[in-house]
Parts: C-alpha cells; sequence; structure tokens
C-alpha cells in the first residue's frame, strides 16, 4: 500500500516547480493588491491529479499494477490517498498565504474568513476530483475529460432552469439556520463523498480488464 | 513432479477471438517457451494467469494456489515482465525502487541497485530517457529484485535489436544457474527459446496446439524434403502438415525413427521451432 502511494507522489513531485512559481505569483498578486487568485492553487492541484492518471494511462501502469500484490485494490486506494494528501498541502499553504496577504493588507486578521476560504478549497477541489475519478476509472483520462465538460455543462443546464423556476431567495433563507454550521456540514459532505466516490471507482477497477 | 503453473481449460470469448480450452502445466524449475504468431493468444492467456482480465472460465492454479483467490500471496513471489506496460515513464530507478519497497515484503534493494550498475542504469535518469534495450532491462531488474519463484515473461525480447536480445538471453541464463526459478517465456521470436527452454507450449489461434520437452520436439520432429510421388505414398497418420512448394513437399513428421523405419526417403531435416511454427500455421493437414 505504502509503495503505491510513493509511486504516485512520486509523480506529482515533477510538478512541484511549477506549483512553487504559482504560489510566488499567487503571494505577489495578493501583497500587491492586484488581484485574488486563491483558486489557482486548488486548480493546480486538480490538473496535477488528472495529469497523474494520463502518464498512467500512457505506459498502461493501471494493467501493470495488477500483477503487483493487492494490486487492483492499492491502485485506487492510493491516489485517493494521495489526492486527500495534495489537497491538504495546497490548502494549508493556501491559507498561510492567506493569512499572510490579510495581515500585511489590513493588519487584521479575519479568522473567520480564512476557515471559510480554507474549506472551501477542500471542498471544491476534493468535490471535482471525487466526480472525475469514477468516470476516469469506467472510461479512461481521455474519455473522462470530454465527461466531465458534459457534466459540468449538465450542472450549468439543470441548475440555470432550477434557478428559472424557484425563488432561490427563499430557499437560501429557508437554509440560514444551517449557517452556523457550515463547516461542519461541509465537512460531512466531503467526506461522504469521497467515500462514496472511493467505493465506486473500487467497484469499477475491481472488475476492470486490460 | 512438482507444477508451479496448472492451467485447466481456460475460455475467454471476445468479439473477434476467442481463448479455447487452453491447458497445460509448468514444472517447478523449468522454463516454458510459450511460442505462437502475433494475436494467437499468448497474451491474453498471461493476462488471465495474472487476473488482468477476469471474465474468463476454467482453472487457474500457482504454486498450488488458484490464482483469483490467493492474489496478494502468489503475487509476492511472481515477477513479470509485461509487453508494454511498466511504470510511468518520468520515474526513475530510483522511484521504483523506493515504491516496490513498500509493495513487496522480500525486495531487495541491494539485488536492485547491483542490477542497475550490471545493465549501466543510472538510477536518477527518467525511464523516458532510456533506450528500449534499457527499458526491458530495467523491466528485468524490477521483475527479479524481489526473489519471485516464477518469472512470466511476456515477449521480453520483442522489439529489440539481434546483440540486446541476446543480451537478454544470458540475463536469463545466469539467473537460472542462481536460482530455483520457474520462467513461462512468451515469445514469437523462437530462435531465443531453443538454447533456454525445457518445454515448448505452442499456441495459434487461441488454442493450444502442442505442449512438449523441448528435446522431445527438436530430437523427434522432423522435416521430411520429398517429391510429390514420394508424399503421396505417405500415410496421412504419419505426418502432422505439410506444404507444397515449387519444387518439393515439406513435410512435418513426429517421429524420425518411425517414419525411417517405414519409408525409404532418405532427406530428413532437423526441425527448428521457427518451421514447426511456419508449418503448423501455413501448412495443410
Amino acid at each position: 500500500m505504502i509503495g503505491f502511494i510513493k509511486k504516485d507522489l512520486a509523480m506529482i513531485k515533477s510538478n512541484f516547480k511549477l506549483l512553487g512559481v504559482l504560489i510566488i505569483v499567487y503571494a505577489i498578486m495578493g501583497l500587491m493588491e492586484k488581484m485574488d487568485i486563491s483558486f489557482i492553487l486548488p486548480f493546480m492541484c486538480v490538473m496535477i491529479m488528472i495529469s497523474s492518471f494520463s502518464y498512467d494511462n500512457y505506459n498502461k501502469w493501471d494493467a501493470y499494477s495488477i500483477s503487483l500484490p493487492n494490486g487492483r485494490k492499492n491502485s485506487v486506494k492510493s491516489k485517493y490517498i494521495t489526492t486527500i494528501l495534495m489537497t491538504l498541502i495546497v490548502s494549508i499553504i493556501t491559507i498561510i498565504l492567506s493569512f499572510i496577504i490579510s495581515y500585511v493588507n489590513t493588519k487584521t486578521i479575519n479568522y473567520e474568513q480564512i476557515l471559510v476560504t480554507m474549506f472551501g478549497t477542500i471542498f471544491g477541489t476534493l468535490l471535482v476530483l471525487t466526480i472525475m475519478y469514477p468516470i476516469i476509472y469506467k472510461f479512461g483520462v481521455e474519455k473522462a475529460r470530454i465527461g466531465i465538460f458534459l457534466l459540468v455543462f449538465g450542472i450549468v443546464i439543470v441548475g440555470s432552469l432550477i434557478a428559472n423556476f424557484l425563488d432561490l431567495s427563499i430557499v437560501l433563507k429557508s437554509l440560514a439556520f444551517l449557517e452556523d454550521y457550515l463547516i461542519i456540514i461541509l465537512i460531512i459532505i466531503t467526506i461522504m463523498m469521497v467515500c462514496i466516490s472511493y467505493k465506486i471507482s473500487e467497484k469499477i477497477f475491481s472488475k476492470k480488464e486490460f | 513432479m512438482e507444477n508451479i503453473l496448472e492451467i485447466k481449460n481456460l475460455c475467454k470469448k471476445y468479439d473477434n477471438f476467442e481463448l479455447k480450452n487452453i491447458s497445460f502445466t509448468l514444472p517447478k524449475g523449468m522454463i516454458m517457451g510459450f511460442i505462437g504468431e502475433n494475436g494467437a493468444g499468448k497474451t491474453t492467456t498471461i493476462k488471465a494467469i495474472l487476473d488482468i482480465i477476469k471474465s474468463y472460465s476454467g482453472e487457474i492454479k500457482i504454486f498450488g494456489l488458484d490464482n483469483r483467490k490467493n492474489d496478494k500471496e502468489i503475487k509476492e513471489d511472481i515477477g513479470v515482465v509485461l509487453d508494454d506496460m511498466f511504470f510511468p515513464e518520468i520515474l526513475t530507478p530510483n522511484d521504483i525502487n523506493n515504491t516496490m519497497q513498500g509493495i513487496y515484503k522480500n525486495w531487495d534493494t541491494k539485488m536492485f541497485n547491483d542490477y542497475l550498475k550490471e545493465f549501466s542504469l543510472l538510477p536518477n535518469k527518467q525511464i523516458k530517457t532510456f533506450s528500449k534495450g534499457m527499458r526491458k532491462k530495467l523491466e528485468i531488474a524490477t521483475c527479479l529484485s524481489h526473489h519471485p519463484k516464477l518469472l512470466i515473461l511476456d515477449e521480453p525480447t520483442s522489439g529489440l535489436d539481434p546483440v540486446a536480445r541476446a543480451e537478454i538471453i544470458q540475463i536469463f541464463q545466469s539467473i537460472l544457474e542462481k536460482d530455483d526459478c520457474s520462467i513461462l517465456f512468451s515469445s514469437h521470436i523462437t530462435a531465443d527459446l531453443e538454447h533456454i527452454a525445457d518445454y515448448i507450449t505452442f499456441i495459434n489461434n487461441g488454442e493450444i496446439v502442442l505442449s512438449k520437452t523441448t528435446n522431445e520436439l527438436l530430437d523427434k520432429y522432423g522435416i521430411v524434403k520429398c517429391t510429390e510421388k514420394e508424399f503421396k505414398d505417405i500415410d496421412k497418420k504419419d505426418y502432422i502438415k505439410y506444404k507444397k512448394s515449387k519444387y518439393e513437399y515439406e513435410v512435418l513428421i513426429p517421429d524420425k525413427k518411425e517414419f525411417k523405419t517405414k519409408y525409404n526417403i532418405s532427406v530428413i531435416d532437423k526441425i527448428t521451432l521457427d518451421d514447426l511454427m511456419v508449418l503448423m500455421i501455413k501448412g495443410e493437414a
């Protein structure tokens, strides 16, 4: 199991230089109060993880991994653990930078805002990845790109249709009592999302043939 | 003799191809050459052995255990070189070493590093910078460094130049001298197998055509070269396949000695695995 995680981390490390550059750009933009690009690091996290599937796919690692002890299970499990690790690392970097930028610019620290940013980052990153992974395991990384595009497109269409028929302000008002529990709710939803996505991916991969 | 690998009635159906009742056994400490033309079913059989394909019928036992029920236990003792399947090429031999330490209980870092030195592979270079021969050597180093009891090699010499092929065959020969390891060696380059394989299993169009010891095949089988008149005198029971060329008939016979006692045909050539494959595939019954 540890070996599979080490392999995924070794693949990701080649992106660390680019990640470093982006952190510097993010810090400079924030400190100069030019633009808030806090989305850039989670976005990079998503891209790095997806590219790790592309490398796996190119050299048929998935098929090879099955020839290793417990390969079918550990190959999927390691991808999820590496994803969680990467998301946490990126979120911690984001939070530290937000902390510094907020303090330098305003001489005050808005803890609540920073916490929401951090959990929002984790939630957003994992939301995209947990939706993508079962699709990647089922259809392969190339087809999954199209699938994800269609999925996002579908969500936007359905969302806008719902928004047309429903008065969202009423919905939001009725959910206002949840505001105090926002972070806990986000954590619970995130954990559930990861667990469900993992179980689906594991099932798909356990039956997959190469 | 204890069998390391036993396959019984393995069947797998695709839209345009089918494995039909594949059965053979590999005794302990032996090398089996698994031959057949491209697309004959060698890789599919190997994928079934390793559980890379799932929906097949039949029984596969490795070390006496069911390959699907005892996956982890079995794979700890198997080393594989698969055709075009390996670690992502942005990784380095050092990354492979770190990974495998966490995968195999018996992973031997010293052995792996010794192989890297022996094969002149730089540990910090990305796999993508290696030539095809170097990649194969890295795959071989990886498959050997956890002291496997069974090696499954799918076309390990395919696409290599003659020098690299000879080098790789020599590596396997030296491993056999050192370790008590069994090998299933699939190849369509049969010359690689003639000198090292104890058994030959020949697959054609998804079916096992023959599975015999190499000595039996090369000593007993032969090719009779004769005229049309001579060929017409040969009983159908005494040959397997024949091929008609412009001036003569090439006839594959299963027993040279017996043939000599029955017929007065003097030109009986020794057979090579290449001849055998060509006659079995292209010859007429």
